[in-house]
C-alpha cells in the first residue's frame, strides 16, 4: 500500500513537472531541415529518322538545412537520378555559410556558381517554369554551375533600390584535351573537385534591382582563370574568360489581370586557342600515329536564352488563375572548327497548372534545329513533346 | 586573356575590399533580431515601409510562386529565411519582413 501511494505521488508530481517543462518549450536556435524538389513524367522526341518516348524516372534531389545558430548555416543537396538504367548520384552544392554582417556573407565549400541567375536560381524542376534547361546549360553547356571555393556575397540596400553582389575563388575549369574523347577537344569541365594546376578561377557577379518594388534586376557576371590545363601539360597556361549578362522583370500588370514574368541571359566563352590531336580511330578513339596531325581554333562559344509566361493571377475562375503560359528561345553557339561545332536553335512552348505554389503540372513542346555537333554534320531537326510532374518540399 | 584575367582579379580585389570597408562600417555593426521597441517605434514609419505580405509578393515571385505560410511552422520559417537571404541575396530588411510575415500568418 506504501509503495502504491509514493507511486501515485511520483506519477502525480512526475507529470506535473513534464507538463510544466513542455509549456516552457522553446525551439532551439539548432534546426536540421530537409527541403528539396522531385519530378517525374513522360517524353516524346522525334528527330525525322528516329523516334523515342519514355517515361521518365523521377529525379530527387533532396536538400539538406543545418542552421547551426542565426548566423551560421550548413547547406548540401543531393541529386538522385536514373540515366541509362543506373542510379546516378551527384553532389549539386555542399557548403558552409556566415552572416558577417547584414551586407556581407561569407561562404566556402561546393557552391553554385552566381554565374547569371538561371543555374543558381531558376533551374530546380519546380522553379523552372519549362520541363527542360535553355540551350548552354546543363551537360555540354557553357556556363558554369558550380565551383568548389570561396565565396563573398552580400546585398546593399540603397533606399528603394538595391545593389547586390557576389566574389568567388574557386578550383576553375578544366580543357578537355581530347586524350580520352576526342570529339570534345577544347571543352571546359567545369566540375572540379580537386584542382589540376595551381591556377584558380575567380569571379563575380553584380546585380542592380533599380526600383522599389523589386521588380527589375540587371546583372553582370564575369568568371577567368589563366589556366585550365593539367599541371605540367602544354594546356597548362590556356586561360579562359566568360562573362554573363542577364535581366528579370516580374510584375504584376493590372490590366493584363495577371503576373508577367521576362527573363533573359546572354553567356559568353573565350578560351584560348591550343592545339589538339586529330582523331583517327573508330567511333572517336584517339589513336596513336607517327607525326601526329594537329589542328585548332578559335575556342568561342556563346549561348542565350529569353523567356516570357504569364499567370492570370487576377482571373474570377480558380481554374484560370492556376494557369500559366510560357515561350521561350534560346540559342547556342560552338567554336568553328571544332569536333563539336554547332549552331543550335530552339523555341519552346507550354502550359503549366499549378496545383500549389511548389507542385506543377508542365506540358510543353519544344522544337530544335541543329547544324553540326559532335562531329556532325547538316542540320537537324529535333521535335519533343514534355509532360512533367514537379513538386518542390 | 592574361591581361583579361589580371584586369579581372585587380578589379575583384579592388570591390571586394571597398565592399569589406563599407559592409563593415555600417552603423548596425551585426545581424541582429530587431528589438521589440524598435519595432514599436517603427509603427510611425508605417506609411513609408513596405509590409511583410507586399514584400512576399514582390521578393518571392522573382524566382518562384510565393509560398504560402501555412506550409511551415515558425521554426522551419527561420532555417529558410536563413537560406534564401543567403541565396537569393536579399537585403535584411526584405528578410525581416517576410519573415514576420510567414510567421504570423502560419
Amino acid at each position: 500500500m506504501k509503495n502504491l501511494i509514493i507511486f501515485l505521488l511520483a506519477l502525480s508530481f512526475g507529470s506535473q513537472f513534464y507538463g510544466q517543462t513542455y509549456n516552457n518549450f522553446e525551439p532551439s536556435k539548432t534546426q536540421f531541415m530537409i527541403r528539396g524538389y522531385g519530378h517525374t513524367g513522360f517524353n516524346y522526341m522525334d528527330s525525322g529518322d528516329e523516334k523515342e518516348s519514355s517515361y521518365v524516372g523521377s529525379a530527387f534531389a533532396p536538400i539538406f538545412l543545418f542552421k547551426h545558430s542565426d548566423k551560421l548555416m550548413f547547406e548540401a543537396e543531393l541529386e538522385f537520378e536514373l540515366e541509362n538504367n543506373n542510379l546516378e548520384i551527384g553532389l549539386e552544392y555542399a557548403d558552409v555559410m556566415y552572416v558577417l554582417n547584414k551586407n556581407m556573407t561569407i561562404r566556402a565549400g561546393k557552391f553554385i556558381l552566381p554565374f547569371g541567375t538561371f543555374m543558381e536560381r531558376l533551374h530546380p524542376a519546380w522553379i523552372n517554369r519549362l520541363t527542360t534547361r535553355p540551350l548552354g546549360f546543363g551537360h555540354d553547356g557553357i556556363a558554369p554551375a558550380s565551383g568548389v571555393g570561396v565565396e563573398l556575397r552580400g546585398v546593399f540596400d540603397l533606399g528603394g533600390s538595391s545593389l547586390n553582389y557576389s566574389v568567388y575563388s574557386t578550383n576553375g575549369p578544366r580543357l578537355k584535351d581530347g586524350n580520352v574523347e576526342p570529339e570534345e577537344a577544347g571543352m571546359l569541365m567545369f566540375e572540379n573537385f580537386e584542382d589540376n594546376n595551381l591556377s584558380k578561377a575567380i569571379g563575380g557577379r553584380l546585380g542592380l534591382l533599380p526600383f522599389a518594388d523589386s521588380s527589375t534586376e540587371v546583372g553582370f557576371s564575369a568568371y577567368s582563370t589563366n589556366g585550365v590545363g593539367e599541371k605540367d601539360s602544354e594546356y597548362e597556361d590556356i586561360g579562359a574568360f566568360l562573362y554573363a549578362l542577364d535581366f528579370s522583370f516580374v510584375k504584376q500588370v493590372t490590366p493584363l489581370k495577371g503576373i508577367i514574368d521576362f527573363k533573359a541571359q546572354y553567356n559568353n566563352s573565350n578560351v584560348d586557342t591550343a592545339e589538339f590531336a586529330e582523331a583517327h580511330g573508330e567511333e572517336g578513339e584517339l589513336e596513336e600515329v607517327e607525326g601526329e596531325e594537329v589542328y585548332s581554333f578559335e575556342n568561342k562559344s556563346n549561348s542565350f536564352y529569353t523567356q516570357l509566361s504569364y499567370r492570370p493571377t487576377m482571373a474570377g475562375s480558380d481554374f484560370i488563375r492556376k494557369l500559366e503560359l510560357v515561350g521561350r528561345f534560346s540559342n547556342f553557339n560552338t567554336p568553328e572548327g571544332a569536333e563539336w561545332e554547332e549552331k543550335s536553335n530552339q523555341y519552346a512552348f507550354g502550359i503549366n497548372y499549378w496545383l500549389t505554389w511548389r507542385s506543377v503540372i508542365k506540358l510543353s513542346y519544344q522544337t530544335t534545329e541543329t547544324e553540326g555537333g559532335h562531329g556532325d554534320s547538316g542540320i537537324t531537326n529535333t521535335d519533343g513533346f514534355f509532360v512533367h510532374w514537379a513538386i518542390g518540399f | 586573356m592574361k591581361t583579361l584575367y589580371r584586369i579581372l582579379i585587380g578589379s575583384l580585389m579592388i570591390f571586394a575590399i571597398s565592399i569589406s570597408i563599407i559592409a563593415c562600417s555600417t552603423k548596425k555593426d551585426v545581424y541582429t533580431e530587431v528589438p521589440d521597441t524598435e519595432v514599436a517605434d517603427m509603427g510611425e514609419e508605417f506609411k513609408i515601409e513596405k509590409s511583410g505580405a507586399q514584400l512576399w509578393g514582390e521578393v518571392c515571385n522573382r524566382c518562384h510562386l510565393a509560398p504560402s505560410p501555412a506550409d511551415y511552422n515558425d521554426t522551419d520559417w527561420e532555417t529558410i529565411s536563413l537560406h534564401m537571404r543567403v541565396r537569393a541575396n536579399l537585403t535584411e530588411k526584405e528578410i525581416t519582413g517576410i519573415k514576420g510575415f510567414l510567421q504570423s500568418a502560419n
